[in-house]
């Protein structure tokens, strides 16, 4: 076992809370960002929920 | 059907193939599965749907609201669950019911079918599995069996119930009054009252326990279809499910002191708790929840704050718009799930008061809560947003139109498919009747069909999509230590969910067939 997946295996449930927050989150900041036309902003925290939905799907 | 249209249909559906496939074949959780399938929505949607940043953007945004909308009741079902269990009120529940009638078949109508429904009526939004299916754990009921049964029992209920929520959404989006669409709602609804009943029975016990509960069924189900009927036809389908299931739950009591179901002796387990005393929290949760529905000073006072985000037109590279509007308002003291909170506070203080809680049992209700609470939010969330993906795109409408195209004449054995499609991606009745009424009624006029059928229809699908949509599965399965393994229930539920739609559907098409108008 990887230090990496020791990590996410003893913080497992803190992990998760962060991702159901980041989950829930990153959208406002992404409504934010495309209603004031920052595209780079939008692809960013597109990138961020990519980026969090793949913990979920490896971890969940 | 043209072959591209054929692709298009395909990779459309791919988003939903995939989360089946994981969560039946593969045995994932929803939280997993459902961020596999918002990925393939993405790359569908990206590469093949002509979605752009900002369409995905408010698409997540508008998923997230509606999503904050069902975590409300969750969270707050699940803290009163846990209220309850930490008193051990529900394994004394289970004992008391076990002295009122040891007939299991009973026990399985009067919890998974009739009390369920009542939960749907009053509050709905997956409140009534993620209630009853603890009760029916208590019951001696396998956690499996224990979150099918009111799965399948109380979707007759849906349409009707959370004060007709769902038949309000219907209204909306088709232009025809309550009038108009009612009758064929009502009757197709009514319907599957009787199959829902059936097969909540059949789950746990077979034919041989259906046979045995035959009488009940009738019974118990014209009282219900009938009530439920009279009032929706008569302008007061706001209160179609809540006083369909409360006439239910009379005739039910009435229906379990007949002599074929007192032959199984009674339970004499001795038990910590009375009865009323377990109960009283639900009993609580039932005046609560019946005055911040039922009475307007009340309803009002509530719902004066409301949460919203305005969502300006939005149009896919392929021209496919979304018009401006809201998203999914939360009304922060007067929803269910707030609702549902009054019940879990003022249930805390009455069994504190009582001693029924050890010292540190707050802190343990609310780790409980939040353990339980965590994977089932991610599982809802990532399905809700591809969800949300899918209908800006037009990948829901493709897939409904390409069923339609494929069924020409035969449309109405479709129409409840394409109900229960929405609802089973959406995890709602309203959002499926809001998704696809319009197509459905569009495609009724065009094949000379009955529009009022054809709604009904849709909307009786979108209710019996309550059976089997994932959404609703994960919170039963949080409140009975299933979490993460939904994959068992899914298919238990999927079979039935198919059976009954097959069945209202060549119903639609007899009815359409002797020129339902």
């Amino acid at each position: 076992m990887t230090l990496m997946e020791k990590f996410l295996e003893k913080h497992r449930t803190k992990l998760k809370i962060a991702a159901l927050a980041a989950m829930l989150g990153i959208p406002f900041f992404l409504y934010s960002a495309a209603l004031h036309g920052s595209n780079f902003q939008v692809k960013l925290f597109l990138a961020l929920m990519a980026g969090n939905m793949f913990l979920v799907m490896k971890k969940g | 059907m043209t072959d591209i249209f054929f692709v298009k249909w395909i990779i459309a559906f791919s988003p939903i193939l995939t989360v089946l496939v994981l969560m039946i074949f593969k045995n994932w959780s929803g939280s997993r599965a459902g961020a596999a399938g918002w990925f393939v929505s993405l790359i569908a949607a990206l590469f093949f749907f002509g979605a752009h940043p900002r369409l995905l953007a408010y698409s997540q945004m508008k998923g997230v609201l509606l999503s904050l909308n069902v975590l409300y009741i969750i969270w707050a079902a699940l803290l009163l669950y846990h209220v309850v269990n930490e008193t051990g009120a529900i394994k004394a529940i289970g004992i008391g019911i076990e002295r009122f009638s040891g007939d299991k078949s009973i026990q399985i109508l009067i919890f998974g079918w009739i009390f369920a429904s009542f939960l749907q009526g009053v509050a709905g939004y997956g409140v009534p599995i993620a209630v009853v299916a603890p009760l029916l754990v208590g019951l001696g009921f396998t956690p499996v069996v224990a979150v099918a049964v009111p799965a399948i029992g109380h979707s007759w209920s849906v349409t009707f119930g959370s004060m007709g929520a769902s038949f309000q959404a219907l209204m909306a989006v088709s232009g025809l009054e309550s009038a108009v669409l009612a009758p064929w709602s009502a009757t197709l609804l009514g319907i599957t009252t009787f199959l829902c009943g059936i097969f909540a029975v059949h789950v746990y016990g077979g034919w041989k326990m259906v046979r045995h509960s035959a009488p009940a069924i009738l019974i118990i189900g014209v009282v219900m279809a009938g009530t439920q009927y009279i009032l929706a036809v008569s302008g007061m389908w706001t209160l179609g499910g809540f006083g369909a299931s409360l006439t239910g739950l009379c005739s039910g009591l009435a229906v379990a002191k007949l002599k074929i179901y007192n032959q199984t002796s009674h339970s004499e387990t001795p038990s910590e708790m009375g009865l009323w005393w377990a109960l009283s929290a639900y009993f609580i949760l039932i005046v609560v929840v019946s005055s911040g529905v039922m009475i307007p000073f009340v309803k009002a006072f509530l719902g004066q704050v409301n949460l919203t985000l305005s969502f300006p037109e939005i149009t896919s590279l392929k021209g496919w718009v979304v018009k401006a509007g809201r998203g999914k308002a939360i009304n922060i003291f007067g929803h269910g799930g707030a609702l549902l909170l009054y019940a879990s506070f003022s249930g805390f203080l009455v069994y504190r008061s009582k001693g029924f809680y050890s010292p540190h049992a707050l802190k343990t209700i609310l780790e409980k809560t939040v353990k339980s609470g965590v994977p089932t939010s991610l599982g809802i969330v990532s399905m809700v947003c591809f969800a949300m993906i899918m209908d800006h795109c037009q990948m829901i409408y493709i897939l409904a139109e390409g069923v339609s195209r494929v069924f020409g004449s035969l449309y109405p054995v479709v129409s409840p498919w394409i109900g229960l499609l929405g609802a089973f991606m959406t995890g709602s009745n309203t959002n499926s009747n809001v998704v696809f009424g319009v197509l459905q009624q569009e495609t009724a006029q065009f094949a000379g069909l009955s529009a009022a059928l054809i709604l009904g229809a849709q909307t009786t699908g979108g209710a019996l999509g309550s059976m089997i949509a994932p959404a609703k599965i994960l919170v039963g399965c949080s409140t009975v230590g299933l979490a993460g393994k939904e994959g068992p229930v899914l298919k238990a539920t999927l079979r039935y969910g198919l059976i009954i739609t097959g069945i209202v559907g060549l119903i639609t098409l007899f009815f359409s067939y002797i020129g339902g108008k």
